[in-house]
C-alpha cells in the first residue's frame, strides 16, 4: 500500500473516543522522555533513527518524507514501507557515528537503546546531543522499569508493559504533529493484539513453554536467550506461555545443560541480517539444534517446533505483534494437533 | 641391575595406577556437578553405557548432557591445566624467569587480536571461527616475538631478550585489540569477546578433546624427555653448555613447544590466567625443583585445579556461568602474593 492510501486507512480505523487525542500540537511542546525533559519549538522538519524500530514507526505514521537517516538495522524493511525506505538515506547498517548524525541536522534522533546514546552511548551521549541543540528522544520501551546499567543489554525491574510502545508511537505522533495517525496506528495495533489474544484465551496454553533464542558469541557456547520480564516474555504471556529462562536480565546467556533439561515445547529462533557471530544466521542456529547430541533430543527440535521470528518483531517496535502473530499460528496448530 | 630396572618399573606402574585413579576420581565428580541436578549415579551409567555398552535405560537428554556436555568439557580442563602448568614450568626453567608463564611469548595477546578481527571486522568472512582466529593471531604473534629475539642476538646472556620480545609483542598486540575495540566494537560485541578472553569451556565439545588432549600429551612427552637439560638450565645456560646440552637448539625446541601447546589451547577455551605461573611455583614448594618430579606433578595439580576451577565456575552463582578465568585468577593472584613473600622470607 502507499503511504498516503496507508495513512488514509488508518484515519478511517481512527475511533471515536480518540477525538482529544488528534488535535494538532500545540508548540512549544515539552516531553518528559526518560528523564530528559525534550522541548521543541515546532514540529522537527527533519529526523534521524537509532533503530529499526523508531525508523519503521515513522513510517508506519508515514513520516517517510521527514526521515533523513536510518540505523542500526536488524532485517529486511517490512514490504509495506520498502517504497518510502528506498527514498531515505542509510547512514550505517549498526550503529552511525555521531558525526554521520548530527550531519543530516536533524531536528529529532529517535533511539531504540539506551545503550546507544545513554552515559556509555557508543554513538554518543545525549547531552553531546543536547549541546548541539539535537533532542534525543528515546524510546520509553527501553528505559521504563529498566535498569541499563545493570547486564549487558539492561535489566528489567518491572515486567515490560504493551503501553510503553504505544506511548512511544503517541509521542513520536505529537512531536512530529501527526496526532491523529498515531492515534490510529495506535488502535490499530490495540485491536490486532485483542484478536490474537483473544484466540489464544479461548483454548489456555499454559501447558505450553518456549525459549527464544536470539544468538551466541560462538555457535558451540552458551546462548543468549530472552530473560523474564522483557519483550518476548511479554509476547509469550500474552499467548498464556511460558519462558523457560528465570533470569530478569534482557538476554542473559543461559547454558545449554540448563536449557535443554529445561526442554520447551517451542523454540523460537531470531532471523536477522547482522552478521556478527556465525549463529545470527538462522540457519546455522537450526543446523546447531538438529546436529548437537543433546539438543537434538529436545522435544520442541524432535517435533519440529521450531519457530523463526525476524529479530526486529522481538523488539517493541510495529512489527511486534506481528511476532505475537507467528508465534499464536505455531501455538495453535499444535493445540489443533492434539 | 636387574633388580634396579624391575624396581623402577614397578615404581613407575604403582605412579601410574594411583595419579589414572586420582584423575578417574576428578573427571567423575567434575562430571556429576553441573548447573542442573544429574546425580553421581547416572554418571556412572552413562560411562557404563558408553564403555560397556551396559544399556541402562536413561533420558537421551540427561545422558546427553553428561556424556557431550560435561565430560569433554572436564577433560578439556584437565588438559588445559596440564598444558599451561607444564609449559609454565618449562619456560620459568628456560628463562631463568620465576615470572615467566606460557603468556609472556605474546600468545595470549595475539590470540585477543585474532579473535578481535574476526568477530569484528569480520576476517574469514564466516569462515573462521572466533577459535581458529585466534590460534593463528597466538601463532603470528609468536613468530613475531621469536624474530625479534632472534634479531636482537648478540649478548651472550640471552634469556633476556626472549623476555623483553615477548614483552614488546604482546604490548603491540595489546594495543592493536584495544585499538580495534575502541574503533568498531559496540557494547554487545565488546561482551562477546569479553566472555571469551576470560576463558570460556562451554562451547566445548568431543571433537575439543582429540585437539587438547594428544596436543598437551605430546608436548609433554617432549618436555619430559629434556628434563635433566631443564634441570640443567635452572642453572644458566652456561652451565648447561658445559654440560654438553646444545643449548640453542633444545632451547628452540622446548620454547616452540610450549607456544604451539599454548596457542591450541588457548584457542580453544581462551586465556586463562595464573595457572601457568602459579601452578609450578606451588609444585616446587611441595616436591623440589628436579624437572623428573616437576613436570609431571605440575602436570597433574594443573589438570585438577583447573577442572575444580571450572565447577566452580559453573556452580558459584546459581542460573549463571562465570568466566574460569575470574576463579583461576580470583584463587591464583593470593596464592601468587603468599609464594612472593615466602620467597622474601627464605632470602
Amino acid at each position: 500500500m502507499p503511504p498516503s492510501r496507508l495513512a488514509l486507512a488508518l484515519l478511517a480505523s481512527l475511533g471515536p473516543g480518540s477525538a482529544a487525542l488528534a488535535a494538532p500540537t500545540h508548540y512549544p511542546l515539552t516531553v518528559e522522555n526518560c528523564g530528559v525533559r525534550l522541548t521543541f519549538a515546532q514540529a522537527p522538519a527533519q529526523a534521524v533513527t537509532i533503530g529499526q524500530a523508531g525508523t519503521e514507526m515513522f513510517y508506519a505514521l508515514g513520516l517517510g518524507e521527514r526521515l533523513a537517516g536510518t540505523s542500526l538495522w536488524f532485517n529486511e524493511v517490512a514490504p509495506q514501507f520498502k517504497a518510502q525506505n528506498d527514498k531515505v538515506e542509510r547512514l550505517a547498517d549498526n550503529e552511525p557515528s555521531f558525526e554521520a548524525v548530527i550531519g543530516k541536522r536533524p531536528g529529532l534522533v529517535a533511539v531504540q537503546f539506551e545503550w546507544m546514546v545513554g552515559p556509555q552511548g557508543v554513538v554518543g551521549t545525549r547531552e553531546q546531543f543536547a549541546e548541539l541543540g539535537v533532542p534525543t528522544y528515546l524510546l520509553p520501551s527501553d528505559c521504563e522499569g529498566k535498569d541499563n546499567l545493570n547486564g549487558a543489554d539492561g535489566t528489567r525491574l518491572d515486567t515490560f508493559r504493551i503501553d510503553s510502545l504505544y506511548k512511544s508511537i503517541e509521542q513520536l505522533a505529537q512531536i512530529m504533529d501527526v496526532q491523529e495517525r498515531g492515534a490510529a496506528l495506535v488502535s490499530q495495533l490495540q485491536a490486532r493484539l485483542a484478536q490474537v489474544t483473544a484466540t489464544a484465551g479461548e483454548r489456555r496454553a499454559q501447558d505450553q513453554s518456549a525459549l527464544f533464542w536470539f544468538s551466541s558469541a560462538d555457535l558451540d557456547t552458551d546462548p543468549y536467550v530472552a530473560g523474564r520480564k522483557g519483550i518476548p516474555d511479554f509476547m509469550l504471556n500474552s499467548l498464556g506461555m511460558r519462558n523457560v529462562v528465570e533470569s530478569d536480565e534482557e538476554w542473559p546467556s543461559v547454558g545449554w545443560e540448563t536449557l535443554a533439561k529445561a526442554n520447551p515445547t517451542f523454540i523460537v529462533i531470531a532471523r536477522m541480517d547482522r552478521r556478527r557471530f556465525p549463529a545470527d544466521d538462522y540457519r546455522k542456529k537450526l543446523e546447531f539444534l538438529r546436529n548437537d547430541p543433546v539438543t537434538r533430543n529436545m522435544d520442541a527440535v524432535k517435533h519440529d517446533r521450531i519457530v523463526i521470528i525476524d529479530a526486529d518483531a522481538m523488539h517493541a517496535g510495529v512489527r511486534l505483534v506481528d511476532g505475537i502473530e507467528v508465534l499464536a499460528a505455531a501455538s495453535q496448530k499444535l493445540r489443533k494437533a492434539d | 641391575m636387574h633388580h634396579a630396572v624391575a624396581r623402577l618399573a614397578l615404581r613407575s606402574l604403582a605412579h601410574a595406577l594411583w595419579v589414572g585413579a586420582l584423575l578417574s576420581v576428578a573427571l567423575i565428580a567434575a562430571a556429576s556437578i553441573g548447573e542442573t541436578r544429574l546425580g553421581l549415579s547416572m554418571v556412572l551409567q552413562v560411562l557404563a553405557n558408553h564403555l560397556w555398552a551396559a544399556g541402562y535405560p536413561l533420558d537421551p537428554i540427561d545422558a546427553g548432557i553428561i556424556w557431550n556436555y560435561r565430560l569433554p568439557r572436564a577433560l578439556v580442563a584437565g588438559a588445559c591445566g596440564a598444558g599451561l602448568a607444564s609449559a609454565g614450568a618449562v619456560l620459568q626453567a628456560l628463562l631463568r624467569n620465576p615470572l615467566a608463564d606460557p603468556y609472556l611469548l605474546g600468545i595470549s595477546a595475539g590470540a585477543s587480536t585474532g579473535a578481535v578481527l574476526v568477530t569484528l571486522l569480520g576476517v574469514g568472512a564466516g569462515m573462521l571461527s572466533l577459535s581458529g582466529g585466534a590460534f593463528l593471531g597466538a601463532l603470528a604473534a609468536f613468530a613475531l616475538v621469536t624474530l625479534l629475539a632472534r634479531s636482537a642476538r648478540g649478548s651472550s646472556s640471552n634469556n633476556g631478550q626472549i623476555i623483553l620480545a615477548g614483552i614488546a609483542g604482546s604490548q603491540l598486540f595489546n594495543a592493536l585489540t584495544s585499538f580495534l575495540i575502541t574503533a568498531s566494537a559496540s557494547a554487545e560485541q565488546a561482551r562477546g569477546l569479553m566472555f571469551w578472553l576470560l576463558g570460556n569451556l562451554s562451547g566445548v565439545r568431543w571433537p575439543a578433546v582429540g585437539l587438547a588432549l594428544p596436543v598437551v600429551l605430546a608436548g609433554l612427552l617432549v618436555c619430559l624427555w629434556h628434563r635433566r637439560a631443564l634441570d640443567a638450565f635452572t642453572f644458566g645456560s652456561d652451565a648447561a653448555a658445559a654440560l654438553g646440552i646444545p643449548v640453542r637448539r633444545v632451547r628452540l625446541l622446548l620454547v616452540a613447544c610450549t607456544a604451539l601447546m599454548t596457542a591450541v589451547l588457548v584457542s580453544i577455551v581462551g586465556a586463562i590466567g595464573f595457572v601457568g605461573l602459579v601452578i609450578p611455583h606451588a609444585v616446587r614448594l611441595l616436591g623440589g625443583p628436579r624437572h623428573t618430579r616437576l613436570l609431571p606433578l605440575s602436570a597433574l595439580c594443573g589438570a585438577l585445579f583447573l577442572m575444580a576451577a571450572d565447577v566452580l565456575s559453573r556452580t558459584l552463582l546459581k542460573g549463571q556461568v562465570l568466566p574460569i578465568g575470574v576463579i583461576t585468577a580470583l584463587i591464583g593472584a593470593p596464592v601468587f602474593a603468599l609464594i612472593l613473600v615466602r620467597g622474601r622470607h627464605a632470602r
